[in-house]
């Protein structure tokens, strides 16, 4: 391959002065190692957050809201604004219940952007155990496709959750449930509802989650002992759990799920907006921190180029009167800067990766993070070059422009 | 024979606190293959009439041609190319570029040109060495050198692309009588064999009556065009 004689000479000014290319290559290269390292725990914790979330909340919950009546039906008959209405807004009485739960799961499950797709009851409990009362919801669901959807296997601490389709009255209770009225896997719990009789469960298991307040009052039980306990028939679901294939579409299915079934759809952007706040607010940070990093690295660079071309000037001089035009000597001065982001992005590509891999594996241990989550992902890697090199560029540019304007005779003739 | 260079008309002022015209209508002909010398004494405008010559300074009037071709008013960009093809230039002081071997110092500007390939270069700045009797040291770094070698290293910088003239300011200031002969025979085998031009601004009486032209400036303006 012919290299460029200004590659050439870029080259020989880089390894003349070997101390100073290092050191300004070393300040790319934090910049660049700690941009994927920020990147990836900012990932990594954002994911894991996001994925916590989605183990408690569905993409889309679909359930029935409590209306007050109000006097849109009377208006619109009674155009005449002199006609006052004067009204006693009310909560409409109704039940929690969806009408025809069954028949808009199927209709739901239509929509092609619909993975998952499970009815539940909940029902608000007294878990009695001896003389010990403490409250709490059971949901009744179809623990198959509550796992399926949420993932259930991976927060159990005891027992099994299948045994909740085994065993006929079985409940799988959160560990502060358990703790709270000294329970084990296989002892009897007493379960009274608002609406219902009491009724001896079994449990057949204990989660923990990293919610201190679901563990501790959160149960699950089969959707028909729910239904029971509510002394409800088998048709009655207060709620539908939605997970779609693709979550960032949630807001808008939520939309069209709630013109079909006139039911409200809470997507999990909503359920989760302080959740959402604090992804933006940490990549502020993150971004700026990085900005200041790559900034500094940038200064570094500039300064060694110009104090390069001060010591210099007489040899460009010489150039030019050679015969190297304006252009020629700019690439010379640009692709040393090139050559040091070069350099330090890919050491620091490589240090960026070995950190974060130490990182993640600092042992944390609360609740059930175990290690530091970070994320090895690829377009980080690839930012982070791309950064690196615009920052070198940048920096490189001005004194390069610089230098290309150094006029010989001035310089040659003192 | 034919015109390497022409000067007409060129004016050049100083605007330096007050303005001071150094080159007074001067005009000018040199033709392939002379080995002409402009003498005067310092601050006569010698050496900014040979830089303006050399298309480095480009703010005089009047009217530049090299070659039977004008180069007034020219970009700079274009003025880079003619002066890496056609002109070659010698200073006072070496102005070698420490950084780089001899051998490197010699191809840059020939790699700049890029008509020959890198071996080909390498070869030719060999020979260019060997003319000057510096070819052993080659492989080392420029600011090794004893100042008559790097002397003759930088002319024979000046001589790699076989330009059609050859520009020296005070090309032998620095060198000792020796030296200053083998500098001598050279430009002058140079200008016979090969037909190359060669403009020198000079003190040194014994070098310019030895050129085939004398050109005498004062103040400003050429006393004698040494026809």
């Amino acid at each position: 391959m012919k290299i460029s004689v200004n590659t050439e000479i870029a080259f020989t000014y880089l390894s003349a002065r070997k101390k100073q290319t290092l050191i300004a290559s070393l300040g790319v290269m934090f910049g660049i190692s700690m941009f994927i390292f920020m990147q990836s725990l900012m990932k990594g914790t954002n994911d894991y957050f996001e994925k916590m979330s989605f183990n408690s909340t569905a993409h889309i919950r679909l359930f029935s809201e409590n209306k007050v009546a109000d006097t849109h039906i009377l208006t619109s008959y009674l155009s005449d604004p002199s006609v006052k209405i004067l009204t006693n807004p009310k909560q409409l009485v109704q039940t929690q219940g969806l009408t025809n739960p069954y028949g808009l799961i199927k209709e739901i499950q239509r929509n092609p952007q619909i993975a998952n797709v499970t009815p539940q009851v909940t029902a608000e409990v007294i878990y009695t155990s001896g003389s010990v009362q403490i409250n709490g919801n059971v949901a009744g669901v179809n623990i198959d496709q509550e796992d399926k959807m949420f993932d259930l296997q991976s927060n159990m601490i005891a027992g099994n959750l299948h045994d909740l389709n085994r065993v006929n009255n079985g409940l799988l209770i959160g560990k502060g449930v358990a703790n709270k009225l000294s329970l084990h896997v296989g002892d009897n719990i007493t379960v009274t509802s608002g609406s219902g009789s009491p009724t001896t469960m079994r449990v057949v298991g204990i989660f923990a989650t990293t919610v201190k307040q679901i563990d501790d009052t959160k149960a699950y039980a089969n959707i028909v002992q729910a239904q029971n306990l509510l002394g409800k028939d088998r048709s009655y679901v207060t709620e539908i759990k939605i997970n779609l294939k693709d979550y960032n579409n949630a807001p808008a299915v939520a939309r069209e799920l709630e013109t079909l079934t006139a039911y409200k759809a809470e997507d999990w952007v909503k359920a989760n907006e302080q959740l959402k706040a604090a992804f933006k607010i940490r990549a502020i940070i993150l971004n700026s921190v990085i900005g200041v990093i790559l900034l500094v690295a940038g200064f570094g660079i500039y300064n060694i180029l110009n104090m390069t071309i001060y010591e210099k000037i007489k040899e460009i001089a010489i150039l030019k009167a050679q015969g190297f035009s304006g252009p020629a000597v700019t690439s010379i001065f640009l692709q040393q800067a090139i050559y040091i982001g070069l350099m330090g992005g890919l050491v620091g590509v490589i240090c960026g990766f070995g950190i974060t891999f130490m990182v993640s594996r600092i042992y944390i241990g609360a609740g059930t993070l175990k290690y530091l989550p970070m994320s090895f992902y690829v377009p980080h890697y690839l930012e982070a070059i791309c950064f690196g090199i615009l920052t070198t560029v940048a920096a490189g540019f001005f004194p390069a422009r610089k230098a290309s304007k150094v006029d010989p005779v001035t310089i040659i003739r003192g | 024979m034919e015109v390497a260079l022409k000067a007409t008309g060129i004016n050049k002022v100083f605007h330096d606190a007050v303005n001071l015209q150094v080159l007074k209508n001067v005009s000018l002909e040199v033709k392939t293959g002379e080995f002409v010398s402009i003498v005067g004494k310092s601050g006569c405008g010698k050496s900014t009439l040979l830089y303006i010559l050399s298309t480095m300074d480009t703010s005089y009037e009047g009217q530049l041609e090299i070659n039977e071709t004008n180069v007034t008013g020219k970009s700079l960009n274009d003025l880079a190319r003619i002066r890496n093809e056609s002109i070659g230039f010698v200073f006072q002081f070496h102005y070698l570029l420490p950084d780089f071997t001899c051998l490197k110092n010699v191809m840059i500007p020939a790699l700049r040109l890029g008509k020959l390939s890198y071996k080909e270069a390498e070869a030719r700045a060999y020979e260019k060495l060997k003319m000057f009797g510096v070819e052993d040291q080659a492989l080392k770094k420029a600011n090794k050198l004893s100042g008559g070698q790097q002397q003759r290293v930088a002319i024979a910088r000046a001589l790699i692309n076989e330009p059609t003239i050859i520009m020296g300011d005070e090309p032998t200031g620095n060198l000792d009588s020796k030296n200053t002969g083998i500098v001598f025979d050279l430009f002058q085998k140079l200008t016979k064999e090969f037909g190359q031009t060669i403009i020198t601004v000079t003190h040194d009486e014994d070098f310019a009556k030895r050129s085939d032209r004398i050109i005498e400036m004062a103040d400003g303006e050429i006393k004698s065009t040494g026809h």
